[in-house]
């Protein structure tokens, strides 16, 4: 079980400084266990402070975020995160990229020969084994990127902008993946993006967000049945959701 | 978009043109009748008093004294470096308790130390080689504290986000994201070791280069003071490229510029 509760969090940064900026304000939400959460809100509202704050990268000035109860206060493997930046490490090979974490905790050469080779295979780098990061495209470093998280085997998936980067072909295959590996595995997904069909697609719940100071504007819950495939993307039922969400992000 | 090979032979062939017209330059100017080779030894005198020195073993015995202490100083000067350095870079405690002392000490250029040296331990092998520690130390720690301090945070996230304890960023993250500046670091500690190398034998060494310098100038043999000066040079230089290939052989993964 992975329930995540955020308490009236607030976030404000600088406040040493003299210039405080209120990014975060009076944030609560329920992220169900083994649900999928997208957020969605213009640029600089305040998406990944939340979700860094999430992983437990630093603690909301006000407020608390709980994970099954117990007060997040430090990273811990249980909360991976997809970072918006690239976080591909550059001094190691796409498959010593994957099997990083599992090598950290100690598995054996064995063991992680095996999870690169799955999950080299499922992010579609078959090939690239021991490139290195910088030989790859932008697109391709991403899915590395995804694979060491998904290698992981975290809990919760924290997601920011993860296929922002990708082309459509890639973007919508990645998408139908991360959905299967979901159904399979039931991990509690928290995604960010911009793209309100790629939300809505793939969301139990949108959650959008209004800018400065971020505030919950509104929570759609999406009930399009799934397994969702690519004819679920010009359902008329899809397309009614996203002009409604689409005026709440107007303004 | 130029080939490769293209920039190669561009590079050969301009690096040629412009010490060969040094060397030119030189020759000319020596061959000239009002030259006073005392003050511009003639190539040929040079030559001279290389094979000459060579033959009395002379100039052998000196390169090994003075190799010598350049390694002894490098290895301990740089060593203590970066393991301060990188503790200092990487936990604030330990920032905390030696940045003050590191930012006091480092403005003092480390000839100035020079004389308290020879004071408190005399004017012994020992002086020496702790002379060019101190300058290594101190010109290596500066580097390897930046390059912990430019870690980019966001690969130091993600290793804490996979579980990662602070111990382990600091192996599998923060040393080889800070190698690029450990290498520089490293780079300029054997040039400041070669500085302070001569420094410290024109003082009181009876061997060495910076002694045969000293001999030199003493007895005005200034074909000799030439000779020593290329033959640092050529070592510092022929060190550097050495430096050079083990960082691009350790980081194949940059990419950084040939
Ligand atoms: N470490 C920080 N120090 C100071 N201000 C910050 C810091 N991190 C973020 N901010 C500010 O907080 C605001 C929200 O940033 P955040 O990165 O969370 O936005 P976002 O919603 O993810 O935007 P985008 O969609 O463009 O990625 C921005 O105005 C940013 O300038
Ligand atoms: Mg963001």
């Amino acid at each position: 079980m992975s329930k995540i509760i955020v308490e009236k969090v607030t976030q404000t940064f600088g406040i040493d400084s003299g210039s405080s900026l209120k990014v975060l304000d009076d944030i609560n939400l329920e992220i169900e266990s083994s649900s999928f959460n997208v957020i969605v809100g213009t640029s600089g509202c305040g998406k990944s402070t939340l979700l860094k704050m999430m992983a437990g990268l630093f603690l909301p000035t006000e407020g608390r975020i709980c994970l099954d109860g117990n007060e997040i206060k430090g990273t811990d493997r249980r909360r991976g995160m997809v970072f918006q930046q690239d976080a591909v490490f550059p001094w190691m090979t796409v498959a010593k990229n994957i099997s990083y974490g599992p090598r950290i905790r100690g598995a054996s050469r064995a063991e992680c020969a095996e999870i690169e080779k799955k999950w080299i295979e499922l992010v579609g780098l078959k090939g690239f084994e021991s490139s290195w990061p910088r030989e790859l495209s932008g697109g391709m470093r991403k899915r590395v990127d995804l694979g060491r998280v998904y290698a992981n085997d975290p809990d919760v998936l924290l997601m920011d902008e993860p296929f922002g980067a990708l082309d459509v072909q890639t973007k919508e295959r990645m998408q139908a993946e991360l959905l299967n590996l979901w159904e399979i595995t039931k991990k509690t997904v928290v995604f960010v993006t911009h793209d309100l069909e790629e939300a809505i697609f793939l969301a139990d719940r949108v959650i959008v967000m209004s800018a400065r100071p971020g505030r919950i504007r509104h929570v759609e819950e999406i009930s399009l049945p799934r397994p969702r495939t690519s004819e679920t993307r010009l359902t008329e039922e899809l397309l009614s959701i996203k002009r409604k969400l689409w005026s709440m992000l107007e303004h | 978009m130029k080939k490769l090979t293209e920039i190669n032979s561009q590079r050969l062939i301009l690096g040629a043109l412009s010490v060969g017209s040094i060397f030119a330059l030189y020759i000319l100017v020596t061959s000239a009748k009002d030259n006073n080779p005392a003050l511009l030894p003639p190539i040929p005198m040079i030559i001279g008093s290389f094979t000459e020195s060579l033959g009395n073993g002379n100039l052998l015995s000196a390169l090994g004294a003075s190799l010598y202490r350049i390694a002894l100083g490098f290895i301990f000067g740089t060593t203590c470096a970066v393991i301060l350095g990188s503790l200092v870079g990487w936990y604030v405690i330990a920032e905390y308790i030696f940045d003050p002392l590191i930012e006091a000490i480092r403005p003092i250029p480390p000839l100035a130390y020079i004389p308290l040296v020879i004071i408190w331990f005399g004017i012994g092998e020992f002086s020496r080689v702790f002379v060019i520690t101190v300058a290594c130390f101190l010109v290596c720690i500066i580097n390897v504290i930046a390059g912990m301090k430019n870690v980019p945070k966001v690969y130091v996230d993600a290793a804490a986000t996979m579980g990662a304890s602070r111990v382990q960023i600091f192996r599998t993250v923060a040393i080889p994201a800070a190698l690029p500046f450990l290498f520089t670091g490293l780079r300029i500690a054997l040039a400041a070791a070669w500085t302070t190398l001569v420094a410290s034998e024109l003082i009181a060494a009876q061997n060495g280069l910076g002694f045969m310098l000293q001999e030199g100038r003493r007895y005005f043999l200034t074909d000799q003071v030439v000779m020593i000066i290329i033959i640092i040079g050529f070592c510092a230089s022929f060190m550097d490229r050495v430096f050079r290939m083990i960082q691009t052989r350790l980081m194949r993964w940059s990419e950084m510029r040939e």
